[in-house]
């Protein structure tokens, strides 16, 4: 479905993505995890070609997605068109201030694909309804918790029906009572079956829905492995470190308050195993 | 006493006439620079290197010499190359000139202050970039700016007096023509500054106002709400 491969990003000299390659099959969820910095986010950006990648290429549906096989740029229709089909969440949001909710939802069909009026209307509807903030449509994204409005950027998203969606920590800049919900709505999106790759430091929604998860540090991947084998027997030295990191600051910050009673008890049990 | 009612009253429909005069031509050349200056605005961010280049030497053209001049040379200077427009026409033509160059600065400013991640976001739904300009970007940078246009509309209200000088008939050219008849230069200076006061004063209120009402962000009418509710909301903050 996604197929990444020999990536290089640099900005200025800091060398920030160095050879990755890493590809992502159709119904497959894979979680990407690894320090501040490493280069996590650039690598998501880079799939969809927010950051034009100094090397390598990325294929979608094995096509090449963004330039053709000189490396020359493709049109910016064709690049825009390709996007459309990959949905990317932001850690912030990012919902359009000046739309209602229903109009952020409608934004994408309205803009980009130009279909009938009623019809994406109805679409966004469903969406909202399926995220759990239908009755929030006329309202401005100003107006809503943050749970609410990362919700609401999911169903943005989903309005174009894109084969994979691409989340880039997106329970980061929530309050931790509103993790949950963002979570739950996720966990929809996985049952249904949808690609999808997601960078988190939610590690028990990792354990829980990953198919896969990619170690990455120092804008490389580490290691890869299923959640299983990465959180119980990590291979290298950096992985274990970052895992107890994260283990010892999710103990500190584990009894969190949370109205969803499946996310009370995922959240709570942190079965890692540190050797 | 030094003003005089009587030829006051008398200067008064001429003065009227021609505070009409700086009216329409604060308002033809302030709809004209609100719209070219967003142009202005573009141009200078173009793929196009010659556009931008003309574009910009136009705007550090007006912004580095003073719009006297800019009048004077439209209506005195440019007839020599057979370039003829009536004083009224020169004064549309230089001000919102002027103006607009002015404007593409505050436009360009607003569309700068636009969070990067708005244009993530859009390009990620797969909007192209002339869309995501002018559906996400640009509504977000003219609410922005609105505060600053609006200072530049008084001030370009203000400006208009200097029209006077290439025989527009507004409201200061009509004062000099009837102070150096009447010689009274007391009275007519008096009432030609009251006059531009009774608009200017209002305008600038109404820009404070407007800018007080901007920064309360995006809302719904809550209309389902009890307006009770509301002002507790407001309280409580
Ligand atoms: N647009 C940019 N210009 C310059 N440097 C950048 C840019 N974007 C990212 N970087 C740098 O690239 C490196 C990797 O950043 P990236 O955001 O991909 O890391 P990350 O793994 O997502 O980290 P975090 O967990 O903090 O989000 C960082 O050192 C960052 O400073
Ligand atoms: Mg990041």
């Amino acid at each position: 479905m996604i197929e990444v491969r020999g990536i290089y990003k640099r900005f200025d000299d800091n060398e920030v993505l160095t050879d990755i390659s890493l590809t992502i099959n159709e119904g497959e969820v894979v979680a990407i995890i690894g320090p501040s910095g490493s280069g996590k986010s650039t690598l998501l950006r880079c799939i969809n070609y927010l950051e034009p990648p100094d090397k390598g290429d990325v294929l979608i549906d094995g096509e090449l997605a963004y330039r053709d096989f000189k490396g020359k740029e493709l049109s910016k229709a064709k690049i825009a068109s390709t996007r459309s089909t990959v949905g990317m969440v932001f850690q912030h949001f990012d919902l359009f201030p000046h739309m209602t909710v229903l109009d952020n939802v409608c934004s994408g069909p309205r803009f980009v694909s130009k279909v009938d009026k009623a019809e994406y209307q109805q679409r966004a509807k469903k969406l909202l309804e399926r995220v759990g903030v239908a009755e929030k449509q006329d309202q401005y994204p100003g107006q809503l918790s943050g749970g609410q409005q990362q919700r609401v950027a999911i169903a943005r998203s989903l309005a174009m029906e894109p084969a994979a969606m691409l989340f880039d920590e997106p329970t980061s800049s929530l309050d931790p009572e509103l993790v949950g919900e963002v979570l739950s709505v996720m966990r929809q999106l996985v049952d249904d079956g949808m690609t999808m790759a997601v960078v988190t430091h939610e590690m028990g929604f990792v354990r829980q829905v990953a198919d896969r998860v990619i170690f990455m540090d120092c804008g490389k991947i580490v290691e890869e492995g299923t959640p299983e084998a990465l959180f119980t027997n990590p291979q290298h030295e950096r992985t274990r470190a970052f895992l107890s990191a994260i283990l010892s600051h999710t103990e500190r910050t584990k009894p969190e308050p949370t109205s969803d009673p499946q996310t009370i008890v995922e959240e709570s049990s942190y079965p890692i195993v540190l050797p | 006493m030094f003003f005089n009612p009587e030829l006051a009253l008398d200067a008064l429909s001429t003065l009227s006439l021609g505070l009409l005069v700086t009216i329409l031509l604060t308002l033809a050349c302030g709809f004209t620079s609100l719209i070219l200056g967003i142009f202005v605005a573009l141009a200078r961010m173009s793929r196009f290197w010659l556009l931008r280049i003309v574009v910009n030497g136009y705007v550090q053209l007006m912004r580095s010499t003073p719009l006297l001049i800019q009048l004077i040379y439209i209506y005195f200077a440019l007839p020599f190359i057979g370039i003829r427009l009536d004083p009224f026409l020169a004064a549309y033509v230089g001000l919102s000139l002027h103006v607009s160059a002015y404007l593409a600065e505050v436009y360009r400013g607003g569309i700068e202050a636009v969070p990067k991640g708005q244009t993530d976001a859009s390009a990620a739904l797969g909007m192209r970039p002339s869309v995501i300009m002018a559906r996400v970007v640009l509504p977000q940078a003219i609410r922005i700016v609105i505060p600053s246009l609006g200072n530049y509309m008084v001030s370009l209200f203000k400006d208009t007096s200097l029209a006077a000088v290439i025989t527009v008939q507004e409201l200061l050219f009509r004062g000099q023509i009837f102070a150096a008849r009447t010689y009274d230069y007391f009275t007519i200076y008096t009432l030609v500054f009251a006059m531009y006061f009774a608009i200017g004063y209002p305008a600038i209120r109404l820009v404070i106002y407007i800018e007080k009402k901007l920064k309360r962000g995006y809302t719904a009418k809550l209309a389902e709400k009890p307006a009770r509710d509301i002002a507790v909301m407001e309280e409580t903050k």
